[in-house]
C-alpha cells in the first residue's frame, strides 16, 4: 500500500461508521434484553449491566481455564444465564414487584451492587483481556480495518437478533410475550399464564445480556464494575428507541455506537462516552417522547 | 420528654465524643457517620419526601468538593467558606439538571440522573485545566485559624468533628422543618400521585425544583467538607455512581422521609463498612447491596420506619 | 356571560384527531352533561380544559380569560377543579390529609385548611372516615373523597369524570343528590357519565360528542330524541 501523507477523510469516515455499527450491534443486544423485560413486566432491571458483566467473565474464565473459544462458550453460557435469570425472577423479583416501580428499582440497584462487588471480591479489579490467536491481524475488506472478533460478534449478533425476531413473531411463547407486553390483563384473559411468561422473559433477557457480554469480551477490557457504565448506556439506548420496543432498542443501539465512534474521531477520544449521554439529554430536552416517538411513562 | 429536653439531650450526645476521647480512629468513625448522615438526610429530602429517586447525587457532592478545593488552592479562599460556596454552586448546577430530568417520572427520572452523573464524572476526569484530571487536587496545609486565644490543631480530629456535627444537625433540622411545612405535605402528595397533586393546585415543578436545590445544597456542603477533611479529591473519589447508591442506601435502610432515618442508615453503613474493611479490605459494598435488598423485601419503611410502626402498635 | 367558553377546540395525537373543532359553553349555575360513546373524546376534553393536555388549536376561556397554556395547578387556582375517571387518591395519606392538601390551594394556614377540609368532607358524608387511609376506602367512598378534594379548592366549575362508574343504584342516587347540592351551592358542573338515567335526570343541558365532534347540544329531552344522537350512540330511545 502506498504511504499517504494524511489518511483519506472518506476512509476515516467509513472506518468510523463501520466501527460504530459493529459496536452498536452489540449495544443493541444489551438494550434488547432490558427492553423486552420492561415490556412484559414494566420493571427496569438495574442489575442488567451486571448480567452482561457475568457473560464477559464467563467467556474469560472459559477461555483461561478450558481454552474454550469465547464464541463457542455461548453454547454453555446462554442456557445457564437463561436458567439463572428465571431463578432470579422466581426467587428474588417476584415477591418485590407488587411493592411498586420504585421499590423494584431500588431492589435491583441493591442486586446490582451485590453482584458487581461479589465479582470484584472474587476476581479482583485487575483489568482482564482475552487474547485470541486470530485477533491479531484485522480483516481488511475494501481497506477498512475490521478486527476479527468484532466481525464474528457482529455476525452472531445478527443471527441471534434474527432468531429472536422469528421467536417473537412465529412461535407461541414468543407471541405470548408480545401479547403480555401489550396488555397483561387481556393476555391473562386469553389464557396466557402471565407469571410463566414473565419468568420466561426474564430468563430470555438475562440470556441476551449474557450472550452480549460473551460477544463483547474479546473486544474490551474486562473489569467487575463495567456494569455501571453499561446500564447507563443501555438506558440511553432503550429510551431513545422506546421502552418495550425491540426494534427501537436495535436502532438505538446502533445509533449510540455510531455517535460514539464518530464522536471519538471527530470530537475527542476522551469524551467519547460523554457524547452519547449528552445526545440523550438533548433528546430529553427537545423531544421528550424519545427519538422514535414512544412516550415517557 | 419535652421537645426542648430531647433537643438538649441530642445536642449533648452529638457534641460529647471529642470531649470523651481523643482516639483518632473513633473520632474518624464518628466523623464518617456524621458525614453520611448529612448526605443521607440531603438525599432524603428529594428521594424520601418527594419520591424522586436520584442516582446522580454524587454530582452535587463532587461539585461541592471540587469548588472548595479549587477556590482554596487557586484562590486562597478558606475551605470553610469554600464549603458554603460549594453548596451554592451545587444548587446552581441542580437547576439545569432539574430542568432536564424532571421531565421524566419515576424510574426514568432516576436513570436520567445517572446519565448526568456519568457525564459530570467524565468531564471532571478529562477537563484537566480545571480539575487536574485523574491526578486530582491535594491540600497540603490548611490555613491557621485562631479560636479562643489558641490556634486550631488540624492534626487532631476535633475541629473537623464539630464542623461536620453542625452540618449534620443542620440537615436534620432542615428535614424536620420541611416535614412540618406546607412544602413537606406537598412533596408527600407528589410522591403519592403527581398528577393528582397538580390537579389540587400544587405547583409540582416548583416544589420539585426547590427540594432538589435544598438537597443539592446540603450534598454540596458534604462534598466541601470531604475535601477539607480528607484533603484530596479525584474524580473517582467524589463522582462515582457507587457514592450516589450509598446515599440512596442510607436513606432507604434508615427510613425514607424521616428525620432520624439517615442517622440510623449512616450508623449501619459505617459499621458494616468498617467491619469488612478490617477483615477483607474490600467487599463491604456486597453487604450494602444485600442489605438494601433485604430491607426492600422485608422492611420497606426502613429500620426507623419499621421501629416507629412497631412502637405505635404496642399493646 | 358563560362561565366556560370552548371554541373550535382541536386536539391531534400524531395522525389521530381526538377532538375536532369542538365548541360549547357552560353557563354559571348549571349542570352540563357530556355524553358520547367510548373513545369519543370526553376525557380528552377534560384534560384539555384542565391543562393536562395542550390543544392543537382552539380557545378555552374561563369567565372570559384564556386558560390555554396554563399548567394544571394554575388552572385549578383560577377555579376549575376535576375528578379522574379512574380515582387517583393519595393512597397512603389519610382522608383528612388528602383534602387538606387541596384546601391549601386558597387557605395557607394549616389549621384553617384542616377546618375547611373537615367541612367539605362532611358535605360529602365522609366525616366518620377522617383518619382512615385513602387506600382503605371503598370505591364509592374514594369517589366521594375525590369530589371532596376537588371542592376543597373552592372551584367555580367542577369537572366530574364518570363519578358514578362502578357504583350500585343506591350510591348512584346519593351521588346525584350530591351533584345537585353542589349546583345549589353555586358551583357549575360539567358531568361526563355513562349512567344514562342519572345524567339525564340532573343535567340542565346535554352536549353529545362523537368521534371528537359535537353532534347535539340542548336540553336532555330534545337531545335524547335527536335522530343523529340516536343513530350514533343510543341505539334505542331512552326515557
Amino acid at each position: 500500500m502506498a504511504l499517504r501523507a494524511r489518511p483519506d477523510p472518506v476512509d476515516t469516515f467509513v472506518q468510523s461508521v463501520v466501527s460504530g455499527v459493529l459496536t452498536g450491534s452489540l449495544y443493541a443486544m444489551i438494550g434488547v434484553g432490558l427492553t423486552v423485560v420492561f415490556g412484559v413486566m414494566r420493571i427496569i432491571n438495574l442489575a442488567h449491566g451486571e448480567l452482561v458483566m457475568l457473560g464477559m467473565y464467563g467467556a474469560f474464565w472459559a477461555h483461561a481455564l478450558w481454552k474454550l473459544d469465547p464464541f463457542v462458550s455461548i453454547a454453555l453460557w446462554a442456557p445457564l444465564m437463561f436458567l439463572g435469570g428465571m431463578l432470579v425472577y422466581r426467587l428474588l423479583l417476584r415477591p418485590i414487584i407488587p411493592g411498586g416501580e420504585l421499590n423494584t428499582l431500588l431492589y435491583t440497584a441493591g442486586l446490582s451492587l451485590l453482584i458487581a462487588n461479589l465479582a470484584l471480591f472474587a476476581w479482583t479489579g485487575d483489568y482482564r483481556t482475552i487474547k485470541l490467536p486470530y485477533a491479531i491481524t484485522p480483516l481488511r475488506p475494501f481497506g477498512i480495518a475490521v478486527p476479527i472478533p468484532l466481525a464474528i460478534a457482529f455476525a452472531l449478533a445478527i443471527v441471534i437478533t434474527a432468531a429472536l425476531y422469528l421467536f417473537l413473531s412465529r412461535t407461541d411463547p414468543g407471541r405470548a410475550i408480545r401479547a403480555t407486553s401489550q396488555n397483561p390483563e387481556a393476555a391473562a384473559l386469553m389464557g396466557i399464564d402471565v407469571e410463566r411468561i414473565s419468568m420466561l422473559t426474564f430468563g430470555l433477557g438475562s440470556a441476551l445480556a449474557g450472550v452480549a457480554g460473551v460477544l463483547l469480551a474479546p473486544s474490551l477490557y474486562l473489569y467487575p464494575t463495567v456494569g455501571e457504565i453499561l446500564i447507563a448506556k443501555c438506558f440511553v439506548i432503550v429510551v431513545l428507541g422506546g421502552l418495550g420496543s425491540v426494534s427501537g432498542a436495535i436502532a438505538g443501539g446502533v445509533l449510540l455506537g455510531l455517535v460514539e465512534s464518530l464522536g471519538a474521531v471527530y470530537v475527542s477520544v476522551a469524551y467519547k462516552d460523554t457524547i452519547g449521554f449528552i445526545m440523550f439529554l438533548l433528546v430529553l430536552l427537545f423531544r421528550p417522547s424519545g427519538l422514535f416517538g414512544v412516550g415517557k411513562s | 420528654m419535652t421537645r426542648g429536653s430531647a433537643g438538649a439531650a441530642v445536642l449533648v450526645l452529638v457534641l460529647a465524643p471529642p470531649l470523651l476521647t481523643s482516639n483518632p480512629f473513633l473520632l474518624h468513625l464518628t466523623i464518617t457517620v456524621l458525614l453520611w448522615t448529612l448526605l443521607g438526610a440531603a438525599w432524603n429530602l428529594l428521594g424520601g419526601f418527594a419520591g424522586q429517586v436520584s442516582f446522580g447525587h454524587s454530582t452535587f457532592f463532587g461539585v461541592g468538593a471540587y469548588t472548595t478545593m479549587i477556590l482554596y488552592l487557586k484562590g486562597g479562599l478558606a475551605p470553610w467558606y469554600g464549603m458554603v460556596l460549594g453548596g451554592m454552586v451545587a444548587v446552581l448546577v441542580s437547576l439545569p439538571i432539574g430542568l432536564i430530568c424532571f421531565r421524566l417520572r419515576g424510574p426514568y427520572f432516576s436513570l436520567s440522573t445517572l446519565a448526568v452523573a456519568e457525564i459530570v464524572r467524565l468531564v471532571a476526569l478529562n477537563w484537566e485545566g480545571l480539575t487536574n484530571g485523574p491526578v486530582g487536587l491535594l491540600i497540603t496545609t490548611l490555613p491557621r485559624v485562631g479560636w479562643g486565644g489558641r490556634t486550631l490543631d488540624w492534626e487532631s480530629k476535633a475541629p473537623f468533628y464539630y464542623m461536620i456535627a453542625v452540618l449534620a444537625l443542620a440537615s436534620m433540622l432542615a428535614t424536620y422543618r420541611l416535614s412540618r411545612a406546607r412544602l413537606g405535605a406537598y412533596l408527600l402528595a407528589i410522591r403519592e400521585d403527581e398528577d393528582a397533586a397538580e390537579s389540587v393546585g400544587i405547583d409540582t415543578v416548583r416544589a420539585k425544583v426547590l427540594t432538589l436545590a435544598l438537597s443539592a445544597f446540603f450534598t454540596g456542603l458534604g462534598g466541601g467538607f470531604y475535601g477539607l477533611y480528607f484533603r484530596y479529591v479525584d474524580p473517582d473519589a467524589v463522582f462515582p455512581i457507587a457514592l450516589s447508591v450509598e446515599m440512596v442506601f442510607i436513606a432507604v435502610v434508615g427510613g425514607l422521609a424521616t428525620v432520624i432515618g439517615p442517622v440510623i442508615g449512616a450508623v449501619f453503613l459505617t459499621t458494616i463498612g468498617e467491619m469488612f474493611r478490617e477483615r477483607f479490605l474490600v467487599g463491604h459494598l456486597i453487604f450494602y447491596g444485600l442489605f438494601m435488598m433485604l430491607v426492600i423485601r422485608y422492611l420497606p419503611e426502613g429500620i426507623w420506619g419499621g421501629a416507629r410502626r412497631a412502637w405505635a402498635k404496642r399493646p | 356571560m358563560p362561565l366556560l367558553t370552548v371554541t373550535d377546540l382541536t386536539k391531534d395525537f400524531g395522525g389521530l384527531r381526538a377532538v375536532s373543532h369542538l365548541s360549547f359553553d357552560a353557563e354559571p349555575g348549571e349542570i352540563l352533561g357530556l355524553i358520547g360513546p367510548n373513545g369519543a373524546g370526553k376525557t380528552t376534553v377534560f384534560n384539555l380544559v384542565t391543562g393536562f393536555l395542550r390543544p392543537t388549536a382552539g380557545r378555552i376561556l374561563l369567565a372570559g380569560r384564556s386558560v390555554v397554556g396554563l399548567r394544571p395547578h394554575a388552572i385549578t387556582r383560577r377555579g376549575i377543579a376535576r375528578t379522574f375517571q379512574v380515582v387517583k387518591p393519595f393512597p397512603k395519606l389519610s382522608v383528612r390529609e388528602n383534602v387538606t392538601l387541596a384546601a391549601f390551594c386558597h387557605e395557607a394556614a394549616r389549621r384553617r385548611a384542616e377546618t375547611l377540609a373537615a367541612q367539605v368532607l362532611e358535605r360529602v358524608g365522609l366525616q366518620d372516615k377522617l383518619d382512615s387511609r385513602a387506600a382503605d376506602l371503598t370505591l364509592g367512598e374514594q369517589k366521594r373523597l375525590e369530589i371532596a378534594r376537588a371542592l376543597a379548592t373552592d372551584p367555580r366549575l367542577l369537572l366530574l369524570d364518570e363519578p358514578m362508574g362502578g357504583l350500585n343504584p343506591r350510591e348512584v342516587n346519593a351521588a346525584c343528590v350530591l351533584v345537585e347540592q353542589i349546583r345549589a351551592d353555586g358551583v357549575s358542573v360539567i358531568l361526563v357519565e355513562h349512567v344514562m338515567k342519572a345524567i339525564m335526570r340532573i343535567s340542565n343541558r346535554i352536549v353529545v360528542i362523537h368521534h371528537g365532534e359535537k353532534i347535539a347540544d340542548g336540553p336532555p329531552g330534545r337531545v335524547v330524541n335527536d335522530p343523529g344522537v340516536i343513530a350514533a350512540y343510543l341505539g334505542t330511545r331512552v326515557v
